[in-house]
């Protein structure tokens, strides 16, 4: 058999071209995380503009598939922020965050995914400096780790791809 | 189902096929399985081509009709191009394409194989391994001159893949292997018509709710203490596994096979993959036993997750390639 | 067998198709110095749904709010976004925009540009992408928001306030002079409190206890107040407006019939330790703790009461009843005051001598000491003998470091300041100084804090009545040995910091260590109350500045020193101002709660009851008939940490389903999806 032929157009993605910027995604509990990233911004903290922000009422509500869909769909980072323990506006529903991000951490480990790409943090309500150094240290540290690409990996390696195949006998 | 209780002209029998790609030969099994019900399918069914227990060629696939087998049922996961081609085929050549078994439906066991690289899984395979004596490092090419020709072998896939990731897939049968029972139950539907030959990835033989529904393991409603294992410790009797600490991913596994292992005294290990509506089993399982922790710190619960000795091959022991990851990168 | 549902398609179609109208804010140059606001429009009107993409100067204004109206209207929108500033701010303005033109409020997207675009990246270009971004997500997330409806909680009109002291005294006087039916549950079978142990107050010198006794008088004597006493709450339930809490009333063993009370106390031959004198006297089993005290009759303590009888033999068994049982009732109320108090910080052993040296005492003591009701009759005498010269130390058990001073068995040392102590020494100071002329007084302190109102004048006047000042490095504590052939029996060694770090020795014949204050133990409250606890182990309010009486839990509120260190006055206020706001509550009738709550799906809940012990509020149950998950709404405050758990995606959250979060995350990363497949495979 020969080698498949390549095919495929050049890839117009953002990731492939040389301008290439980190694309980190940052899931934040409303109560802290969000308001100390609100306060950065009501004291014109400088950051780069790397990380989008989610939403959600706690970070309890971050489900793991939400960031392993992040690294899938195409994010070369993602951060997890919620209350510090013991401040958590509904009590203790980041006791849960602080127990499942550990777990799903050695997962992603174990699917070649640097440990830098994915941080999770307490950030309080008040920490709007820790915020936005935070942002600036991710943001560094994966682009120094370069683009993750995952979508790309995934059509390279002929997931849901297969266009050089054909049909037995064709 | 009968064939004709009026005596008419006899009702044109289904044709149905079975192919095994990446697979053990327990999803072959598992269809014999439905003992004498063996009986009643050869009566409403032909079989057509199925490589494990009748000697069809490929050849003769190609020369059927495009859509000519009613029910094809697909095994095994997608490791090399062969196994790309042949499901290509079979395609065309069905009105209605099964995957049968957890391979076909999310990778299976064969899709760990996608926390390695190729390099890593060749280099144990060929090279670095007790039992191989291979001082030339030979390794299978794709192409090999011979005296008869250039011999083809089929290409090394980067990844396992599942049915659906090449071609369009009508219905789903999960398990490893899938309870005959159920198989059965969906035979009849398809070959009654209740459902129709056309679909896109539905789930048969099987129900919508996790195993918890059908396991008769008694809650207590308490935290995970610690982790344990059953070769080294006998789970007590009657009490949820998963409570005591057992990894039983039945939280996170579809029923309709009865929960036999817990039943059994042994934590489900998840082999019907995701229940309901869930894409990714590993990281539903993931949500859950972090959320039945007994620890209030966060060194209490590394300490607990320290215990668990392989989280990416006990959640994702049968559905690798259907997480949102799929791969290693 | 299973339908094809894609969990990230929503279950059923939208009825009518979807018309999205976006509106991009300039907050009047703050977003669009930066932002590319125009630009950002055009990119979003071409995403398809969207119907109107515009800008506007100043979205929150009556011209802008407008402008949302009349397009909603004209352009029959049925989902809206505002791209400005936090939704901290006007997410509820907006809300009540869309509320004004038929829509459903829910249906409503606020994005942050401002805050977290405009006002933190430099790079124009690079904000305006983040801010294309991010109204982008928004569209994809809107298309899946649904309609929802506020959830209204009727309130019952009445209210509990749990602790018999000054704060929750005031705190039911103001509620019942509204009007509202309250209930005052008090744990010690008298009430009255802390304030009930001192004598003069500052600044005004008055009597504590008759202004206690005026206060007391004016709450249980008012027609819509229901006092119970020796009673402990046993669980709560229960929601803002809706409350229900189960009491457990000791029995109090003497009643109103009792009317012999000095004989009775006489005959019992059971003693135990005062607390109401801090261990400096003790006491019968049957007592009370001071002549004036509420109720006017004496109560048994069960667990020094032998149950002998004498007491009940020598008044003819009259208003004794030594067999009389605990009872259990149940309150309904519609709001919650805790004002459970604080207790004085009592030393470790050891610090400072206390407990070593008889005459190391606390400032408590001496007040009790000093009280012409006191245990001395006001006698300034310790262990037996007049005192001639003493020494105060302050921030005993405040303002502590981890290191230096000893720690509580927990480990942790108070490092706040207790605020009163300063004032209250000093007060005690120019008490003795008053009553008592000879007596030399040392003050070794860290800092002199008296800073409420007429507070200073202690200070002054102290000083000018020859009280010596001797100021200590809290690193290097001053040291209190036994001084057996000198003059005094004690001598504190300190460095007086007044005199560059001179080497003092102070004899005096009494060390009294001005403490600070912990919060009064209620760890069962708190979590019965879900109250949201302090590093330093007070309550925590809402906001410090903004909410500073209400806790996080909705219809709970907080009165006096439980929330922090805090004097009489300032209690007062707290407590006038928890009355204020529990009022108003009930005064409303009905409380409107945000809609994000959660629900089980029961096609899909296998009973696997992960998430039954995952909500903080327990408001999830089993129902053993269906076997199936149940959330009681009332009870659900919206987390979405139970959908999150959820093995089989059967609990969804409004406003966060999965859906939802998941279209945000796609449009988020849109562009770098690869082309879509040539040869039918999937993408899942």
């Amino acid at each position: 058999m020969s080698e498949p032929a390549n095919t495929a157009p050049a890839d117009p993605r953002p990731a492939a071209g040389p301008n290439w910027q980190p694309r980190i995604i940052g899931f934040l509990c409303y109560w802290c995380s969000y308001t100390g990233a609100d306060m950065a911004g009501t004291a014109r903290m400088k950051y780069p503009p790397n990380v989008d922000i989610i939403r959600v009422m706690c970070s309890g509500r971050i489900d793991p598939e939400l960031v392993t869909t992040a690294f899938a769909r195409g994010a070369d980072g993602v951060l997890v922020c919620g209350c510090h323990i013991g401040d958590c506006h509904y009590i203790t529903g980041n006791h849960k965050t602080m127990a499942r991000m550990p777990l799903l951490k050695r997962i992603l480990l174990d699917m070649g995914i640097e440990p830098e790409r994915f941080r999770h943090e307490w950030v309080s309500a008040a920490e709007g400096e820790k915020f936005s150094k935070l942002v600036a240290e991710l943001t560094e540290q994966v682009r120094r780790l370069g683009p993750l690409d995952w979508p790309g990996l995934m059509r390279a390696r002929g997931v849901g791809h297969g266009m050089d195949l054909k049909a037995w006998g064709e | 189902m009968s064939t004709n209780p009026n005596n008419a002209a006899p009702v044109a029998k289904l044709k149905i096929a079975k192919y095994w790609a990446a697979s053990c030969g327990g999803c072959d099994i598992s269809l014999l399985e439905i003992g004498p019900n063996l009986l009643e399918l050869i009566k409403i069914a032909d079989v057509v081509f199925w490589p494990c227990a009748a000697d069809f060629k490929y050849e003769d696939v190609r020369n059927y009709p495009d859509g000519y087998i009613d029910l094809c049922f697909y095994n095994g996961g997608i490791r090399n191009s062969e196994q790309e081609e042949v499901a290509r085929l079979l395609r065309r050549k069905s009105k209605s394409l099964i995957a049968y078994g957890q391979c076909a439906v999310d990778g299976g066991i064969p899709a760990l194989a996608n926390l390695k690289t190729v390099k890593g899984i060749f280099n144990a395979s060929y090279h670095d391994n007790p039992s191989i004596d291979n001082p030339a490092g030979v390794e299978p090419q794709p192409v090999t001159p011979s005296e008869y020709g250039d011999l083809e072998i089929p290409r090394f896939y980067p990844q396992v893949l599942r049915l659906k990731d090449v071609v369009p897939v009508d219905y789903e049968i999960p398990g490893c292997p899938p309870q005959s029972d159920r198989v059965w139950e969906a035979i009849l539907a398809l070959a009654g018509g209740q459902v129709p030959l056309q679909n896109r990835n539905v789930k048969v033989a099987c129900y919508d709710k996790a195993v918890c529904d059908e396991c008769k393991l008694e809650k207590r409603n308490v935290r995970i203490k610690e982790f344990k294992r059953v070769h080294t410790s006998i789970p007590e009797p009657g009490w949820c596994l998963l409570e005591q600490g057992y990894l039983c991913v039945g939280p996170a596994t579809r029923s309709g096979c009865g929960a036999l292992c817990p039943a059994a005294g042994m934590p489900c290990e998840g082999c019907y993959g995701p229940a309901g509506d869930v894409v990714d089993q590993g990281t539903a399982m993931v949500s859950a036993i972090a959320s039945m922790l007994d620890a209030r710190t966060e060194e209490q619960a590394q300490e607990l997750i320290d215990q668990i000795a392989d989280p990416t091959g006990t959640f994702y022991r049968f559905t690798l390639a259907s997480s949102h990851l799929k791969a290693r990168k | 067998m299973t339908a094809d549902r894609h969990p990230h398609r929503p279950q059923s179609p939208p009825a009518e198709a979807i018309r999205i109208g976006v509106f991009i804010c300039h907050c009047g140059g703050n977003i669009s110095d930066v932002v590319d606001v125009r630009r950002v429009a055009e990119e979003v009107g071409r995403l398809p749904d969207v119907v109107l993409s515009t800008t506007h100067m100043f979205m929150c204004s009556d011209p802008g709010q407008m402008l949302i109206e009349e397009k909603i209207r004209e352009l029959g929108l049925n989902r809206v976004i505002v791209a400005a500033c936090s939704p901290t701010l006007h997410q509820l303005t907006f809300r009540r925009t869309l509320g004004r033109a038929g829509l459903n409020q829910y249906l409503f997207e606020h994005v942050n540009i401002r805050e977290q675009v405009s006002w933190v990246v430099e790079d124009k270009a690079a904000a305006t992408l983040k801010a294309t971004r991010l109204v982008r997500a928004a569209v994809g997330r809107i298309r899946h928001l649904q309609p929802l409806a506020k959830r209204r909680i009727m309130i019952h009109p009445s209210a509990l306030v749990i602790g018999g002291g000054v704060a929750g005294l005031v705190a039911t006087r103001d509620l019942a002079k509204r009007g509202m039916r309250v209930t005052l549950v008090e744990n010690t079978p008298f009430l009255g409190g802390r304030m009930a142990q001192l004598y003069t107050l500052f600044p005004s010198n008055e009597d504590a206890k008759e202004l206690l006794g005026k206060l007391i008088a004016e709450v249980v004597h008012h027609p819509l107040v229901t006092v119970h006493t020796s009673a402990q709450v046993m669980s709560s339930s229960g929601i803002v407006g809706d409350f229900r809490t189960k009491l457990r009333i000791s029995p109090r063993g003497v009643d109103k019939r009792l009317t012999q009370v000095g004989i009775a106390m006489a005959a019992c031959p059971e003693e135990t330790i005062s607390e109401y004198n801090f261990g400096l006297t003790r006491r019968k089993a049957i007592y009370m703790p001071y002549p004036g005290c509420w109720p006017q009759m004496p109560a048994i303590d069960w667990r020094s009461c032998t149950k002998c009888g004498k007491c009940q033999a020598v008044v003819g068994g009259k208003g004794i009843d030594l067999a009389q049982e605990p009872k259990e009732i149940e309150i309904h109320s519609g709001v919650i005051v805790l004002a459970t108090g604080y207790d004085p910080y009592e030393p470790m052993f050891g610090e400072y001598g206390s407990g070593i040296f008889p005459e190391v005492i606390t400032l408590q003591q001496l007040i009790r000491i000093l009280d012409p009701e006191g245990p001395t009759a006001g006698q300034f005498v310790v262990n037996g003998r007049p005192v001639r010269s003493m020494a105060f130390i302050h921030c005993a058990g405040a303002r502590q470091y981890e290191g230096i001073n000893m720690p509580q068995p927990s480990g942790k040392v108070n490092d706040y300041c207790a605020r009163t102590c300063c004032t209250a020494a000093l007060h005690q100071a120019n008490e003795i100084k008053e009553r008592f002329p000879g007596i030399e007084i040392y003050d070794i302190y860290q800092d002199i804090r008296t800073y409420g109102r007429g507070h200073e004048n202690y200070y002054e006047r102290a000083s000018e009545r020859g009280v010596i000042f001797i100021r200590f490095d809290p690193m290097r504590l001053p040291k209190v040995r036994h001084d057996p052939r000198g003059e005094k029996p004690v001598v504190i060694m300190v460095q007086d910091m007044l005199t560059n770090r001179m080497d003092v020795e102070v004899p005096v014949d009494v060390v009294v260590l001005a403490t600070g204050v912990m919060p009064h133990d209620i760890s069962e409250l708190v979590d019965m109350y879900k109250c949201a606890v302090g590093y330093d182990s007070f309550l925590l309010e809402v906001h410090p500045k903004l909410r500073p009486v209400e806790l996080a839990v909705s219809g709970v509120f907080l009165a006096g020193s439980c929330q922090g260190p805090m004097d009489i006055t300032e209690c007062s206020a707290a407590a006038a101002a928890a009355a204020s706001k529990a009022a108003a509550l009930i005064a409303q009738g009905q409380v409107e709660m945000d809609p994000f709550i959660a629900r089980v799906n029961e096609d899909l809940c296998s009973g696997c009851q992960t998430c039954l012990t995952v909500c903080p509020y327990e408001a999830i149950t089993r129902d053993p008939r269906k076997g199936v998950a149940v959330i009681n709404e009332a009870l659900c405050t919206g987390c979405g940490t139970c959908a999150a758990t959820c093995p089989s995606n059967a609990i969804q959250q409004f406003g966060f389903t999965d859906t939802q979060v998941m279209a945000e995350v796609e449009m988020l990363l849109a562009d770098m999806m690869p082309e879509p497949l040539p040869t039918g495979g999937s993408h899942e």
